[in-house]
């Protein structure tokens, strides 16, 4: 009996420690592409423009993904943000618990990081600003960092940079997503959300657009169109 | 049977012990000085212990921490002045690279708000970001600053002290930077002997005092020396430069030519002064307000009426202006260099 005991307490300690809920969950993924093929690293691209582009980075915040009604009554899955980064596949996919309703539901998710937490300090895990997604000289976080390089742009290397952002008002770039599901999801595992970057690029003149890394009013002009690349599947 | 006992006795404990690591570290409390008001730092997020304190000391006097290992925090942070780069008007970095403000002083950081000249840090934990990052400082960045301190004999075993883990992380190294800049307090300059009774100000003195309280305490605040606010105080634009201070942050035009209002306290050691270090001496500071003031869209309210102070009555606000340092802080062993073994 002492010996079951013994063994009960570890297994609460060990649950304790390493605990880890493997109640019913839902994946979403996240699939970064250019004009529905799967984006690739330094491959040439050519945009709706006429641009020849090429994408090295392409990073941004996942947070407060909720799934509900679009009044407010929504069910939070998941409270913790997440970076996503296109080189790191395991990056993109990111489990979230089932929700109890299904009725008249909304994918509900922010790109970018809140006010709250911009204002918190040095913080932990994807937050973390040595991740190279916060800013030095005007605190906060990037929402969404897009570099590579294209001809059309006359800048040193012909790179282009956007480090889209801001939590202030009213130059608060976060943007809150709401996107139907579609019928019988609630059957699937995953949910795929496609991101196409030929759409942000159909958008933006990059001979005069290519160097975006302060928060204001480009900035915020940037994270709308950025916002309509999401799509799901 | 008695072997899987001993086993899973064994590893309760361990599973305990990951738990309750903190238990291992010295807490430290914060002494708030008599009438001051609260901080406005969050120990609660940061609690203050004393591995946490010598290893942000450590890492403060630390050259690992730029690029290439020539620069650290206190290359332009020197504590005999006030924590300030002594002789330079504009600092330099990295490469000797040269910034475009001076080093503002590094005092009485827990009642802060916001940092820098330009208020464009709103959280002292990544206040270092600045300085750690940029190309003409230190020219490092923190995934990398994390792997060489990961790579190190000395700091795993140190960061295991202060936050119960040998894994360092960019919040780790940055929470036990500001837990050792916001120690940095003073406090025990002759005008806080004075205030508490203990002393007695000198007849120049006390006249330079009634002086200050006229003119500069509407802005340079008691005890703190500052109210945190951003003011224009009539500064002739340096076209070299053309800093436009705290607009650059805010983009309002209102903010054009704002710089945060620094303490006062230390001043006699922080030259050179303003935040282009244009000043080599107090008197030419107190000649500036009292006749150089330039007009401007954003000038300081409490400076468009002249001073109009005697050269006497300068003289007796610079002798009041020197009774705010502070030889306790300026050569408080806790804050030097750790020449010591850390244990």
């Amino acid at each position: 009996m002492k010996d079951k005991t013994l063994i009960f307490l570890l297994f609460i300690s060990l649950y304790a420690s390493y605990g880890q809920v493997t109640a019913d969950s839902i994946r979403l993924r996240f699939i970064p592409e250019f004009k529905n093929a799967p984006l690739e690293a330094n491959k040439k691209y050519i945009s709706a423009n006429n641009d020849t582009i090429t994408i090295e980075t392409f990073r941004f915040y996942l947070g407060n993904i909720k799934i509900g009604t679009a009044n407010n009554e929504a069910e939070n899955l998941e409270k913790n943000y997440h970076l996503i980064d296109f080189s790191d596949r395991a990056s993109m996919e990111v489990a979230v618990k089932s929700p109890t309703q299904i009725e008249n539901s909304l994918l509900q998710f922010e790109i970018g990081v809140d006010s709250l937490q911009s204002v918190s300090g040095a913080l932990s895990g994807d937050l973390d600003p040595m991740h190279g997604m916060y800013w030095a000289w005007n605190s906060g976080y990037i929402n969404i960092k897009l570099e590579g390089t294209s001809s059309s742009c006359s800048t040193r290397k012909n790179r282009f940079q956007f480090h889209i952002g801001g939590y202030a008002k009213p130059n608060c770039a976060l943007q809150k997503l709401q996107i139907p599901l579609p019928n019988k999801w609630e059957t699937k595992k995953e949910l795929v959300v496609r991101i196409d970057l030929a759409n942000f690029f159909s958008y933006i003149n990059l001979s005069t657009t290519n160097s975006v890394m302060i928060p204001g009013k480009e900035a915020l002009a940037l994270a709308e169109i950025a916002k309509q690349m999401f799509k799901l599947e | 049977m008695k072997k899987i006992r001993y086993i899973a006795l064994l590893l309760l404990f361990a599973f305990g012990l990951m738990g309750f690591h903190h238990w291992f570290n010295t807490p430290i409390y914060f002494d708030v000085p008599k009438n001051w008001p609260k901080p406005t730092y969050n120990f609660k997020e940061n609690p203050l212990t004393e591995e946490g304190f010598q290893l942000g000391r450590k890492l403060f006097y630390d050259p690992i921490l730029s690029r290439d290992e020539s620069i650290s925090c206190a290359s332009c942070h020197l504590q005999q002045t006030a924590f300030t780069h002594v002789d330079h008007d504009l600092s330099h970095g990295i490469d000797g690279k040269i910034g475009t403000r001076n080093a503002p002083t590094l005092q009485n950081l827990a009642w802060s708000t916001n940092f820098m000249w330009d208020g464009g840090v709103n959280h002292l934990d990544v206040q270092a970001i600045a300085p750690l990052t940029s190309e003409v400082e230190m020219d490092e960045n923190l995934e990398h600053l994390v792997q060489k301190l990961q790579k190190s004999k000395t700091y795993p075993e140190l960061f295991q002290k202060a936050f119960g883990s040998r894994k360092i992380t960019g919040q780790y190294l940055l929470k036990a930077l500001s837990q050792f800049v916001v120690s940095l307090k003073s406090a025990n300059a002759k005008y806080d002997r004075v205030v508490m009774g203990e002393e007695q100000f000198t007849e120049i003195e006390q006249k330079g005092y009634e002086i200050f309280k006229k003119n500069c305490a509407s802005c340079h605040q008691e005890p703190l020396f500052t109210n945190g606010s951003f003011e224009n105080n009539g500064l002739t634009l340096d076209r070299s430069l053309n800093d436009l201070g705290r607009m650059a942050i805010t983009k309002k035009s209102a903010d054009s030519l704002k710089f945060k209002v620094p303490t006062l306290r230390n001043v006699q050691f922080s030259f050179p002064y303003m935040h282009d270090g244009r000043f080599k001496s107090l008197t030419e500071v107190v000649k500036h307000y009292n006749s150089g003031i330039e007009k401007s869209k954003t000038l300081s309210k409490f400076l468009v009426k002249p001073m109009n102070l005697s050269e006497r009555q300068r003289t007796e606000l610079v002798a009041f202006l020197k009774t705010l340092s502070d030889q306790e802080f300026l050569f408080n062993p806790r804050y030097s260099f750790p020449r010591e073994k850390i244990e």
